[in-house]
């Protein structure tokens, strides 16, 4: 899998942990199970804040606007589809056993697509 | 809410790191795949161990690398540093990003504190695969609920 590609799954990880560490109902069960969250919350943003200086700064930016736009920019591509707007994608990036040494964006949505290999 | 329950009594890894890695080798991913979830995993880890009971780890996360909430639940004889206090249990999972996965993230965290809050102590000493997915509430076959 490229790189980057590597790199910006992991930060939307990253960013869907800081986000139910957000949300007060998964705080206060984490919480009621003893896990220590608010301190955790910190820690998780200063790590985002370190791992997206290690993206390249193209793919950062897109990254954050379709976040921004769509509140997920990378998605796996399903049955040859986009997972976020369904389009159908191209049958020959799909078809490729290459496809995820680079990195392909939705034709419609422009979210950033993987294939679960 | 679907999900797949495994079970993998007698873990041969000695750490925190090996466990997550031996437990993510029962996933239905690819390779890169679980080396990405085990670096999310580690992550949360470090920002907080996951420790819910006397001997009972938790580590779990949602990720756009599973297309259903998958569980593992591992067992160690000898026990795990977690790495400051000794674990016996894992119980691993791992969630989609879907639009409602949130709700369902949330109601099995529930599930399984509800469960660990009843029977904690009969979960961290179980003898067997079977006894500890009974105490779970769970079934070693995938289920619809």
């Amino acid at each position: 899998m490229e790189k980057q590609l590597e790199k910006l799954i992991s930060l939307h990880d990253l960013d869907v942990m800081i986000a139910d560490l957000n949300r007060k109902d998964i705080r206060k069960r984490e919480a009621d199970m003893g896990l220590h969250t608010e301190g955790a919350l910190e820690e998780l943003r200063e790590l985002r804040e370190e791992y997206c200086k290690s993206i390249n700064r193209k793919w950062r930016g897109l990254y954050n606007q379709l976040t921004k736009h769509y509140g997920n920019a990378v998605v796996p591509a399903l049955m040859g589809r986009c997972s976020g707007c369904l389009t159908r994608l191209p049958t020959a990036v799909c078809s490729d056993p290459e496809r995820n040494l680079k990195i392909h964006t939705c034709p419609t949505c422009g979210r950033i697509i993987y294939w679960a290999d | 809410m679907k999900y797949t329950v495994l079970c993998k009594f007698a873990l041969s890894a000695t750490s925190r790191t090996e466990v997550i890695e031996e437990l993510l080798r029962l996933f239905n991913i690819g390779e890169r795949a679980r080396g990405l979830l085990a670096g999310a995993l580690d992550v949360r880890e470090k920002v907080g161990a996951t420790i819910v009971h006397s001997g009972i780890a938790l580590p779990h996360c949602r990720s756009i690398l599973v297309d259903k909430l998958t569980v593992v639940v591992g067992r160690s004889e000898t026990g795990i540093p977690w790495p400051e206090e000794k674990v016996n249990t894992v119980i691993l999972f791992v969630s989609p990003v879907k639009v409602n996965s949130p709700q369902e993230h949330n109601k099995f965290l529930g599930h399984i504190a509800s469960r660990i809050k009843k029977s904690g102590d009969s979960i961290a000493a179980a003898g067997s695969e079977a006894e500890i997915i009974t105490l779970l509430g769970f079934q070693i076959e995938e289920q619809g609920e």
